[in-house]
């Protein structure tokens, strides 16, 4: 018996067929991360895959990790922030320049330094709120214009000059040197960091109304969601989140250097947010996103270098895998409409 | 009811003679069409024709197949069925370009045109500009520009940035550039949506022209007064189907809302309801705004209020106003005898008002978010677990939004759906469903059936009812002028930025409320 192919496209498929487009959407970057780790452990099975290579991975890309998560939350409200490579030696700096200064050398005192570091970080992220909420200017024109005020500010108050590890106390270095329980501190600030901000971002009602102006800014006004007040918030975190990466760089080097700290992790920071946003939850940023896209860059980096193969070839591959975790993430959208 | 009764053709078309098509020639004739998507028939073996020098109106309810009409005749979709023949003669038309080829051009509503670019450049989009010694010869590029527009004759200065047009001349731009591409049927899709009862004549004023000369229109529209001001013959599609052709003969308002709505829909019945007018919960007073002045009613606990009115007639900004989404200049609201001051939207939610607005996809719906997201967002304050750090308390929103979804009847996987895989219908009672949550005893719901299949339009006509029984004070607006009589105890009609009149019970009809949004008056 034959049947005419117009009859059977009207037919319901009562099986539908495994969705690899949705598959590979969601799971694609981990996938390419397992991959990738595999290749590396096969690779160099006596170097790559040891929990001290593993550990190094973490600490590599922890400062990486911080700016990316502050740079998380202000792009799920829709918000770029150009501004936290600046922010980040911003807070390298400062850290360094006051404890100089003000010659501190007990530990309560350094967390005090620090801690009014980071706030005038976020006060400087709220003024980048302020000036996109309440004058409607473009995010990423205005925080570009921030950066270099900041740039500029760090160069005239510095003088040029790097505070250098003498004149830092060691309570302050300890924090990017020391470990505990054989974990660097930086990887633990991370993982804290981490934490915090998941919760935040998914399990606060704060988090969810950042979530919704994101999604879609009219529909929140409607829903009595003032867009002003969390851009105010999510630049003050992205700020403070950038400076306390910066800050962490400084204590890890044992030097406060004016210039040159932060834009090495600018653009890494939005290519990690960026696969992040392809990674289990496609479209959406998220903190968990976030990490991935983070390891996924300290596996490239670390494997290659492991492997012996030339640093060109980071940018090629870091690149090619941003790439195509946009062309899976699109196909999802492609097809949806 | 005839043509004649329609007040929005206020004489002047009658002074101009008919355009006369030449019946014998059909320019586009449409044949047995037929187009399958996975699920549903779109179109089911509809045939009519579209004669040369014709203004031919494409009616029907949204999801009737308007749309997919037109794309299957310019080659955005390629029909599963059937034929589409240009001068008696079938052609195949799989790309815009064949559509072009054929003589085709249409016109969309949002006319794509370049808003910060010249009317010259816009009526070269997409062509090759002329050149002088390898550059861009602009005097000759406005030349052609000029000769265009002569051609159907506007008069907009060629040098004029889109930007700085009213909504007419965009689409007299966009129609200029179809004829100059030597299209002899020109599709307009609801060109009419956002321009002013004067700005419509002028455009219709300028089609006559055009038909003369030869062109043919297929004139999609939602305005059932524009097409007997303007048409002259009108076909109307129904769940795919054709419903019926008619022509200047036998053209009747009644007629044609039958073929639209057809004799068993749903929508026919009008919903005999009761209610009381006692317990004022609202009380408006001279409330004014830019677009509307001097406002004034109660809405009562239990009362359906309708707010009517062609685009422009303060009605939108009635609602907006309300909702605090624009500040009013001039008056106030008393909310159960107290005052209150609405700077914003949230504002208003927290004197317990809700809001539903137009545009679903762009205003309401969270996007590549779950249903639970959407239904809990404006109440998530009460599923906390404490005030400082603001956790949501997971298991009471889950519970809150199922219980939301149940009543609503969303049709969805599950709570954690994305909303965008729903259907528009459940989509908007998950929009709908969200403010049952918040307290909210004033509804204002701006459309809510915008987009939505005919079941679901019923359920949402069930649940305004049901609300109201359970003594909330609504205040209804639609595009579709019959609702109002389906929905309101009593409607207020604007014009021109001012209350034009009230209708109550069995005077709510839809000529009734033309007659008002067109500034005119009712027989006594």
């Amino acid at each position: 018996m034959t049947a005419t192919t117009s009859d059977n496209s009207a037919d319901p498929q009562p099986r539908p067929s495994f969705d690899w487009i949705t598959f590979l959407s969601r799971w694609g970057t981990l996938i390419s991360l397992g991959l990738l780790i595999i290749l590396f452990s096969i690779g160099r099975p006596e170097v790559f895959m040891t929990l001290r290579n593993m550990l190094n991975i973490l600490n590599q890309v922890s400062i990486l990790g911080m700016i990316a998560f502050g740079l998380t939350i202000c792009l799920v409200v829709g918000l770029f922030d150009l501004s936290i490579g600046a922010m980040a030696t911003f807070g390298g700096y400062f850290a360094a320049r006051f404890l100089m200064e003000l010659n501190v050398e007990n530990g309560f005192a350094v967390v005090i330094v620090i801690l009014v570091v980071l706030a005038l970080a976020a006060l400087i992220g709220m003024i980048n709120g302020a000036l996109i909420a309440y004058l409607g200017i473009s995010a990423i024109v205005e925080t570009l214009a921030m950066s270099f005020v900041a740039t500029g500010i760090i160069l005239g108050i510095s003088g040029g000059r790097t505070v250098y590890a003498t004149e830092i106390p060691e309570a302050f270095t300890i924090i990017g040197q020391g470990k505990i329980a054989g974990i660097p501190n930086p990887v633990l600030i991370l993982l804290l960091l981490g934490f915090v901000l998941w919760v935040f971002l998914e399990h606060t009602q704060t988090g969810r109304n950042m979530y919704a102006l994101g999604g879609n800014r009219e529909a929140s006004r409607l829903s009595g969601i003032s867009f002003s007040r969390y851009a105010l918030i999510a630049m003050a975190i992205s700020g403070a989140c950038a400076a306390l990466g910066g800050l962490v760089a400084g204590a890890n080097l044992g030097a406060g250097r004016p210039q040159g700290v932060g834009d090495v992790y600018l653009l890494n920071a939005f290519v990690a947010v960026f696969i992040g946003a392809s990674t289990m939850k496609p479209g959406k940023f998220h903190i968990l996103g976030t990490a991935v896209g983070v390891l996924l860059i300290g596996v490239i980096n670390n494997g290659l270098s492991v492997m012996g193969v030339q640093t060109f070839w980071q940018y090629i591959v870091q690149g090619g895998i941003l790439i195509l975790a946009l062309i899976s993430a699109s196909l999802n959208s492609v097809r949806r409409s | 009811m005839t043509a004649q009764d329609i007040p929005a053709a206020s004489g002047s078309d009658a002074a101009i003679p008919a355009p006369g098509p030449d019946s014998a020639r059909e320019v586009l004739t449409i044949k047995g069409l037929t187009k399958q998507f996975p699920g549903t028939l779109a179109l089911d073996d509809v045939s009519f024709g579209v004669r040369q020098g014709e203004i031919h109106a494409l009616l029907g309810e949204n999801g009737a197949g308007k749309s997919t009409l037109i794309k299957c005749i310019c080659g955005a979709y390629s029909a599963t069925g059937g034929d589409v023949l240009i001068e008696g003669k079938p052609v195949q038309i799989t790309s815009p370009a064949d559509a072009g080829a054929a003589g085709i051009a249409v016109v969309h509503q949002h006319m794509n045109l370049v808003p910060t670019m010249s009317v010259a450049e816009n009526l070269h989009l997409g062509e090759k500009l002329p050149r002088r010694a390898g550059l861009l010869n602009w005097s000759e590029v406005h030349r052609r520009a000029r000769q265009v527009l002569d051609r159907v004759g506007v008069d907009i200065p060629t040098t004029a940035l889109i930007s700085e047009l009213r909504p007419e001349q965009h689409a007299m731009i966009s129609i200029a550039r179809a004829v100059s591409a030597e299209a002899r049927i020109i599709i307009l899709d609801e060109p009419t949506n956002a321009l002013l009862p004067h700005e419509v004549e002028r455009l219709f004023d300028q089609m006559r022209v055009l038909t003369r000369k030869g062109h043919s229109f297929l004139y999609v529209s939602h305005r059932l007064s524009e097409v007997f001001q303007i048409a002259d013959r009108a076909t109307v599609l129904r769940d795919g189907r054709l419903s019926g052709t008619f022509d200047r003969s036998n053209m009747t308002h009644a007629g044609i809302v039958g073929a639209i709505v057809g004799r068993d829909g749903a929508l026919a019945e009008r919903r005999v309801r009761s209610h009381s007018t006692d317990g004022t919960l609202m009380r408006v007073q001279d409330l004014s705004g830019r677009r509307a002045d001097g406002i004034s009613f109660d809405l009562a606990a239990g009362e359906i209020v309708g707010i009517a009115g062609l685009p422009g007639s303060g009605a939108d900004e009635t609602m907006n106003l309300l909702f605090g989404r624009r500040r009013s200049t001039r008056g106030g609201i008393e909310i159960d005898g107290k005052p209150v001051r609405l700077r914003d939207p949230g504002d208003a939610i927290a004197a317990g008002i809700a809001y539903v607005p137009r545009n679903r996809l762009a205003e309401a719906v969270f996007h590549a978010d779950s249903v639970r997201a959407n239904v809990t967002l404006p109440s998530l304050a009460k599923y906390l677990r404490e005030p400082i750090l603001r956790l949501v308390h997971r298991g009471r929103e889950d519970e809150a939004a199922r219980e939301v979804t149940e009543r609503m009847r969303v049709r969805m996987p599950g709570i954690e759906a994305s909303i965008d895989d729903l259907s528009g219908g459940n989509q908007q009672k998950v929009v709908l469903g969200r403010w049952l949550s918040t307290g909210a005893n004033i509804f204002l719901l701006n459309s809510p059936t915008a987009a939505v299949d005919v079941g679901a339009k019923k359920e949402i006509y069930d649940l305004i009812d049901e609300l109201a029984r359970e003594g909330k004070g609504i205040v209804f607006a639609s595009t579709e002028l019959e609702e109002y009589a389906l929905v309101c105890d009593r409607v207020f009609v604007f014009a021109a930025g001012r209350v034009a009149g009230e209708l109550r019970g069995e005077d709510v009809t839809e000529p009734n409320i033309m007659t008002l949004a067109a500034g005119g008056a009712l027989a006594a």
